[in-house]
């Protein structure tokens, strides 16, 4: 299980990611991230909402209401042509440090 | 089944947000803790665990709500404007000429650094403090959020103002001599100009710039890390 304080770091990463692929409301978000990092990232409501709200002031992503099938309202969340370009740095930075981790983590081990 | 709407609204009662957009995020809330409980109930757990299950997500309601305060702070241009220039701008302005003031008022005797008309005053003791007055604008710009520019022209603030004031002063005191009928001696304005340039604009601006740019190294640094939440 990942630490507190790097989940915390990675959250914006995970939330960008997921929304790459297509539209989303918070709770979808919340399993679909929780599924593809096997439990190792787990957003709970009282984590993931403030996050959202931060990042749709950030101008990354962007909700809307939307009626579900079942006749349900949901917030939806889009990724915005500023959070598509906030991604790939984002990714690179992180790709970077876990490198760089690796490195070290090897080093220590040697 | 719980009033997920109604028990989102009782526990976030303290959100200071207009009427809709409160509305709007107890819905959006309401709705995660219902499909949340529906999961757990759908896996066969019994209604009252499915329900303690889902409010767990939740630890301390009055936390959440402050940080969805925080996320949902909209600052306006001009709100932003203030906080992270002029507001921070001129507390630097007004501490480092009140510094200055009890420095004279304390006898502090300035510098004096050439001969004749071309002598410069500096006051070391106020020049030493103004890369402090500098952080300080810095730090309160950087801690609103102020990009780099704008931190460093706070840092600068000082500087800037008194430029402003030389620049309305010496068109002024033209127009002043020109009605007054004494003959205007450009060589002895631009002294001043050269003069007054260097010992309260530029010596000043380069302290409180160092001030200024110290913060926003240290301000990055933090927030790298803060962000990476490694160190």
């Amino acid at each position: 299980m990942v630490g507190t304080g790097i989940k915390r770091g990675t959250a914006e990463l995970a939330i960008l990611s997921v929304l790459e692929g297509g539209a989303m409301h918070g709770y979808e978000m919340a399993r679909r991230i929780e599924q593809q990092t096997k439990g190792a990232l787990r957003f709970t409501l009282a984590a993931l909402y403030p996050m959202l709200y931060r990042m749709e002031q950030h101008g990354w992503i962007r909700g809307a209401w939307e009626t579900s099938s079942n006749g349900r309202r949901k917030r939806c969340y889009r990724l915005t042509p500023a959070g598509r370009k906030k991604l790939s740095p984002l990714r690179r930075e992180w790709a970077d440090l876990f490198r760089a981790l690796q490195r070290l983590t090897k080093v220590a081990h040697a | 089944m719980p009033d997920w709407q109604e028990l989102v609204r009782q526990r976030l009662s303290g959100l200071a947000l207009d009427a809709a957009e409160k509305d709007e995020i107890h819905a959006e809330l309401a709705a995660h803790l219902e499909e949340s409980y529906e999961l757990f109930c759908a896996e066969g757990l019994p209604q009252r665990e499915a329900v303690q299950r889902t409010l767990l997500q939740v630890a301390d309601w009055q936390d959440l709500q402050r940080k969805i305060l925080i996320a949902r702070r909209r600052e306006q241009p001009m709100q932003k404007r203030v906080h992270q220039l002029w507001i921070p701008g001129f507390l630097t302005l007004t501490l480092s000429m009140i510094f200055l003031i009890t420095l004279q008022k304390l006898g502090f005797q300035p510098r004096i650094v050439g001969r004749g008309p071309n002598t410069i005053l500096f006051y070391a003791p106020w020049m030493a403090s103004l890369p402090f007055f500098g952080a300080l604008g810095a730090y309160l710009s950087a801690r609103r959020g102020g990009l780099l520019g704008t931190v460093l022209l706070t840092s600068v603030f000082p500087v800037l103002a008194l430029t402003a004031a030389f620049l309305l002063m010496f068109p002024i005191g033209f127009v002043v001599e020109r009605v007054i009928g004494r003959p205007v001696d450009f060589s002895i304005v631009a002294t001043a100009i050269l003069r007054d340039g260097v010992g309260w604009l530029l010596v000043p601006g380069v302290a409180l710039l160092a001030g200024g740019f110290l913060v926003h190294l240290l301000f990055n640094r933090r927030s790298w890390s803060k962000e990476t939440a490694v160190g």
